[in-house]
């Protein structure tokens, strides 16, 4: 066996490389390597690419849209509260008695009193209707108590018995609850939750059945060196390798290009939101996906086409045998 | 190095080879003839674990290949060179890349790995060549860097399937030639051909096959 002593001479220089530099080394050239030969076809590529783009966007940019929507309609959830007109006779002091004994009930968390007099002000600033009002004689406003109930957002019922109850106080004039808008508010959050989680879990399906296709592809067009490989002793581990990091990169670039479409539609709905929820004198602004949602975007991208890969390879390659 | 004990293989209830034993030891060189069909596909198979035997066993290198599983062929299959006959390149391959091909696989890094291409380009006489596709040269060259890949992992045992099968007789004494010269460095080399003319002009035993069985003196002692 001279051959086969000889060998070491050669190989004993190889030998130091430790098995994790090693790895690192090998896992570093099949990446270069994958990713020079995207760009053999680089039209196939974008097509792909943009599909799964197109995949990501829909749901991504529902959940975007859905997140921003629950934290508005939380801030309107918080704002929530039982306006009390008082009676017009009512005196301050009497107002006062009256918040302080509502505010010993269990069922009331908050209550603002508001003379008619602050009320009044409060209203010409807001309104810019000055003038008008600074001519009128007697002042038109009545006072009021702003009640913020205990718990509103979970118990409806519990606030709308509160509300019958205050109609019954004789200082009482009107009492305003106005949650049927947020009920539905809910309601329709609520729905499209679940309408968006659907969609989100279709299409990611979508994503995995893309990826393994494109890679069912790949691995048909390389079936003869897949076949050589096999024969001069190619581990699985190493024929999968390639066709894994290629479905990362599509993962890459997909989560690129749909967080590209992601902004440019943020940035084209932004004005139009803005003044919507101006004219219900919200503060609230349609937000990009900011650095979380971005990661969250590209791992999920990178994610599920890693995934996509690695279910289509294994299988593939074991139906490429020598014969 | 390659031992068959009472090895059987059928291919739906078709006997392919049948109580096949010989034995080929180290550092021997051998023929392994008879007509297509005869079995000689399928010894090779049995030999690379392209195929399990129906019954019996079958050693490699004192490896009892039926304890190997599915997971250790590829190490199994490294400790072989194999030559085709028709070659198996790999066209969009350069000649170097084709070569380069066991070594990768076995995670060389780019030094050794080039010093070791080219070593055995050198030793089939295509080191000028490395850079071409394996497309633009004659089937004789081709065959030669078959040889050239067979031989760059240095293993103990080159397995060849009808390498002369696309050559002339000038060309195949030439290819025999390179087979001789690494048996005598001491590595064991099995060739199924058909080649009569040219495997009897050689020294080496004959392993013959008919119908599945083996025939011959070989068949009976080892030699």
């Amino acid at each position: 066996m001279a051959v086969t002593k000889q060998a070491p001479r050669n190989a004993s220089r190889t030998m130091p490389e430790s098995a994790g530099k090693r790895l690192l080394r090998e896992h570093k050239e099949v990446a270069l390597q994958s990713w020079q030969r995207l760009w053999l076809s680089p039209l196939a590529n974008l097509l792909t690419w943009l599909t799964l783009a197109i995949a990501l966007t829909l749901p991504a940019s529902l959940l975007l849209l859905l997140s921003q929507a629950q934290h508005l309609g939380q801030q309107l959830n918080q704002e929530h509260q039982v306006s009390v007109f008082l009676v017009p006779h009512a005196t301050l002091e009497q107002g006062q008695l009256l918040r302080q004994e509502l505010l010993a009930r269990p069922d009331i968390a908050k209550v603002t009193y508001i003379s008619a007099d602050q009320a009044l002000s409060n209203f010409k600033t807001s309104s810019g209707l000055a003038d008008i009002l600074d001519s009128l004689t007697d002042n038109p406003l009545p006072a009021t108590l702003l009640i913020a109930p205990e718990n509103a957002a979970q118990t409806p019922p519990v606030v709308a018995q509160l509300s019958q109850q205050l109609r019954q106080l004789t200082l009482v004039d009107q009492v305003l609850v106005d949650m049927a808008w947020l009920d539905r508010l809910q309601a329709i959050l609520a729905a499209s939750q679940r309408v968006t989680y659907s969609l989100a879990f279709l299409l990611a399906l979508g994503v995995l059945l893309v990826v393994g296709n494109t890679v069912r592809l790949q691995i048909e067009s390389r079936k003869q060196e897949i076949l050589v490989i096999k024969l001069v002793g190619g581990t699985d581990a190493y024929l999968r390798r390639p066709f894994l990091y290629a479905g990362f990169w599509a993962g890459l670039f997909a989560a690129g290009l749909a967080w590209l479409i992601i902004q440019l539609g943020v940035s084209y709905l932004h004005d139009p939101l803005l003044q919507l929820a101006q004219s219900y004198q919200s503060q609230w602004q349609l937000q990009g996906l900011g650095w979380v949602g971005s990661l969250v975007l590209l791992a999920t991208s990178c994610g599920l086409s890693l995934l996509g890969a690695s279910l289509t390879v294994g299988r593939q390659l074991r139906l490429i045998e020598p014969q | 190095m390659i031992e068959f004990q009472q090895v059987s293989k059928s291919y739906h209830d078709k006997p392919a080879l049948v109580n096949t034993n010989f034995h080929l030891q180290r550092g021997d060189m051998a023929f392994l003839t008879g007509h297509s069909g005869a079995g000689k596909s399928t010894l090779l198979k049995l030999i690379m674990l392209m195929e399990r035997p129906s019954s019996g066993k079958v050693i490699v290198d004192q490896q009892d290949l039926s304890q190997l599983s599915r997971a250790q062929v590829p190490a199994h299959r490294r400790k072989i060179g194999l030559v085709f006959q028709n070659h198996q390149l790999l066209l969009d391959y350069s000649v170097f890349d084709n070569v380069a091909l066991p070594l990768k696989i076995s995670g060389y890094n780019e030094r050794d790995s080039g010093r070791r291409v080219r070593a055995a380009l050198d030793k089939v006489g295509l080191l000028d060549k490395e850079k071409l596709s394996p497309s633009v040269l004659s089937s004789g060259e081709q065959q030669r860097i078959g040889i050239a890949r067979a031989i760059v992992n240095k293993p103990k045992l080159i397995l060849a399937d009808e390498p002369t099968g696309n050559l002339d007789p000038a060309l195949s004494g030439e290819v025999m030639r390179l087979f001789q010269q690494f048996n005598q460095v001491g590595v064991s080399v099995l060739i199924a051909s058909h080649d009569l003319d040219l495997i009897q002009r050689l020294p080496h035993p004959v392993i013959q096959l008919k119908q599945g069985h083996l025939s011959g003196p070989f068949a009976m002692a080892g030699h």
